[in-house]
C-alpha cells in the first residue's frame, strides 16, 4: 500500500531527507560548517590549557584528546539529532503515508556527513598534532560502522520513547555531560583506580572510542577479541532498537 | 442497483475500527509502560471509527460531510496508510495521494525549486518521475521564474497554496484524498483546481472529497456518506446526503428566537 515498498525509492527518500537536513542547518548563516568545528576545537583548547599541564604523561596531548572529541561529538549530535527526528516532523507524519523509520535514517546519514566533512580538517589538524596514518587506519571504516550501528540502535530506542513521553530529549541533554565525564575522551583510563575499572568498561563508548583511538594515536591495531566486542557492541543495540521501534511505532500517531 | 454490483470496488472497510491514545498521567504507568514495551500503557483508547462499513467504487467521487470530531479526517489517515485498523477489515486497491492539508513537507527556508524535489519525493515520486513532471509542476502553479527561486517563507498563503496544490495533482494517482484543503488561493486558481479534479475524475481515478461546503460536494461528487460517531450514518445520492447535512445541523442549534429576549 505504501509508496515506498521500492527499496531505491525509500533510500531515494533517506537521502532526500538527510541532504535537507544539512543544507538548512547552515542556511541564513555566514560561517555555516566552521560552526560546527568551533565545538571540538573550543573543547580542545580547555582541555589542552587544563589538562595538557595535568597529564604531563600523556604524550601529544592535543592529538589524544581530538581523537577522542571528534568521535564523542559525532556520538553526541548523532543521538540529539536522532531523538528529536520523529518527534519534530510530526506534522509530515500525520499527512503524508511515508516510513517513520525514514527519519531517524536521514538524521543519522545527516550526522554521517557532517563527521565525514569535518575529518578532512580536523585530519590536517591532527597531521599537525602527530598523527601518522598507516594500514592500521583503513581499520577506521569498519570500525565506524559498528560505532555507527551502536549509535543508531541506542538512538532508536530512546527516539521511539520520546514519541509518548517527551522526557527522553530533555533528561537526554542533561545526560549528555555525565557520559562525557564516563568516558575517557580527556583523559587516559591507566589514571583511573584499578578497582573502578571494570565501572568504565560497562560504558559501550569506552570501547569504541578507546578502539578509534588505538589506530590513529598509538598506530595499533585492536585485538581480535575487542573487535569481536565491537561487532556484539554494535550488533546487538541495532537489533534492540529496530525491535523496540517496531514495537511502539504503531501508537506513534496518536501522539502527534 | 444491477448497475452498482458491477462496478468494480477499489475500497472496501468492513466493521472497521480504529481508535486513538489518549495519555494518563502517573509515574507507575510510565514505569509499567516500559517494562511491558508498550503493551500495558499509560494511554486510555478512544474509538474514533466503530465498525464502520464502507464500499467506494472505482472511478465514483465520494464526498464526506459530517461534524467536527466524528472521524472523518481518521478514516482519510487510515484509508491512506497513515493509520492502522485496530479491528475489522480495510482493502485499498491501489496508490493514494492524500491531500490531507496544503503545505505539508514544504521546508519555508528552501527555495520553491527545492521544494517541489523534497515534497515530491515525500509524496512517493522516484527523482525520474520528479524531473518528468517538474516542468509541468511550475506550469501549474502560475509561479513565475523569480518566485520559483525564492525561499518559501517569503510566499503569500495564496502562493503557497498553489505550489503545495500543484505538487500534489502533478501526477494522477488511483485515489485522490482531499480534506477540506481547496478552501484557498484566489478564485482564478480555485477554478484551475476544480478543473485538475475533473481531469483527474476523467482519467479514472477514485477521489474522496471532505468538506463542509455543499456546493462543491454537489459540483463535484457522484456519490456523499454523512458520518455520525465514527459511523456512516447515511450514503447515497449527494442531493439527498447534502440535504440531511442541512437540516440535521440545523436541529442542533436552537431557533434564534429562544435566545433573544
Amino acid at each position: 500500500m505504501s509508496n515506498f515498498t521500492d527499496p531505491s525509492k525509500f533510500l531515494g527518500l533517506v537521502v532526500t531527507l538527510g541532504l535537507k537536513t544539512i543544507k538548512l542547518r547552515y542556511k541564513n548563516s555566514f560561517f555555516g560548517f566552521l560552526w560546527s568545528m568551533m565545538n571540538p576545537l573550543i573543547y580542545l583548547v580547555i582541555f589542552s590549557f587544563v589538562f595538557g599541564n595535568v597529564f604531563t604523561e600523556i604524550d601529544r596531548y592535543p592529538l589524544y584528546a581530538l581523537t577522542g572529541l571528534v568521535f564523542w561529538i559525532f556520538f553526541s549530535t548523532t543521538t540529539i539529532q536522532v531523538i528529536e527526528s520523529i518527534v519534530n516532523s510530526s506534522g509530515v507524519l500525520k499527512s503524508i503515508n511515508i516510513p517513520t523509520i525514514a527519519l531517524p535514517l536521514a538524521a543519522q546519514f545527516a550526522s554521517l556527513i557532517s563527521l565525514f566533512l569535518s575529518l578532512v580538517p580536523f585530519t590536517i589538524l591532527m597531521l599537525v598534532f602527530g598523527l601518522k596514518l598507516g594500514w592500521e587506519s583503513l581499520l577506521f571504516l569498519p570500525i565506524l560502522l559498528l560505532y555507527t550501528c551502536f549509535t543508531f540502535g541506542a538512538s532508536l530506542i530512546l527516539s521511539s520513547f520520546n514519541v509518548y513521553f517527551r522526557d527522553v530529549q530533555l533528561a537526554w541533554a542533561s545526560f549528555m555531560p555525565a557520559i562525557f565525564y564516563a568516558t575517557p575522551i580527556a583523559y587516559t583510563s591507566s589514571l583511573i583506580p584499578e578497582k573502578f575499572l571494570w565501572l568504565l568498561k560497562l560504558n559501550p563508548l569506552y570501547h569504541f572510542i578507546g578502539a578509534l583511538r588505538q589506530i590513529f594515536y598509538f598506530n595499533t591495531t585492536p585485538s581480535l577479541m575487542e573487535l569481536g566486542l565491537l561487532l556484539a557492541l554494535g550488533i546487538i543495540p541495532l537489533m534492540l532498537g529496530l525491535w523496540v521501534f517496531n514495537k511502539l511505532e504503531r501508537g506513534f500517531v496518536s501522539q502527534y | 442497483m444491477m448497475m452498482e454490483t458491477k462496478k468494480e470496488i477499489i475500497i472496501e472497510a468492513k466493521k472497521l475500527s480504529v481508535s486513538f491514545l489518549i495519555q494518563r498521567h502517573g509515574i507507575n504507568n510510565i514505569k509499567d509502560f516500559i517494562i511491558t514495551m508498550g503493551v500495558k500503557s499509560p494511554f486510555e483508547r478512544k474509538n474514533v471509527l466503530r465498525d464502520l462499513d464502507l464500499v467506494v467504487y472505482k472511478g465514483e467521487c465520494l464526498g464526506v460531510m459530517g461534524r467536527n470530531g466524528c472521524g472523518k479526517s481518521t478514516l482519510l489517515r487510515t484509508i491512506a496508510g497513515i493509520m492502522k485498523p485496530d479491528g475489522g477489515s480495510l482493502t485499498v486497491n491501489g496508490n493514494v495521494a492524500p491531500l490531507m492539508a496544503l503545505g505539508v513537507g514544504l521546508e519555508p527556508e528552501l527555495s520553491g525549486y527545492e521544494n517541489i524535489k523534497l515534497v515530491g519525493t515525500l509524496m512517493g515520486l522516484s527523482s525520474k518521475e520528479l524531473k518528468g513532471s517538474l516542468e509541468a509542476i511550475v506550469d501549474f502553479s502560475e509561479l513565475s521564474q523569480d518566485e520559483i527561486e525564492m525561499q518559501v517563507k517569503r510566499y503569500s498563503s495564496g502562493m503557497m497554496a498553489r505550489l503545495a496544490f500543484s505538487i500534489a495533482v502533478a501526477n494522477i494517482p488511483e485515489i485522490l484524498i482531499i480534506d477540506e484543503a481547496l478552501a484557498v488561493g484566489d478564485l482564478g486558481f480555485r477554478q484551475k483546481c476544480a478543473r485538475r479534479i475533473n481531469e483527474i475524475k476523467a482519467a479514472g481515478s477514485t477521489i474522496i472529497y471532505v468538506s463542509h461546503h455543499l456546493d462543491e460536494i454537489k459540483n463535484i461528487c457522484t456519490r456523499a456518506i454523512f458520518m455520525e460517531d465514527g459511523k456512516v450514518a447515511i450514503e447515497g445520492d449527494v442531493d439527498k446526503v447534502c440535504e440531511y447535512y442541512s437540516t440535521h445541523l440545523k436541529r442542533k442549534t436552537p431557533p434564534v428566537a429562544t435566545i433573544l429576549p
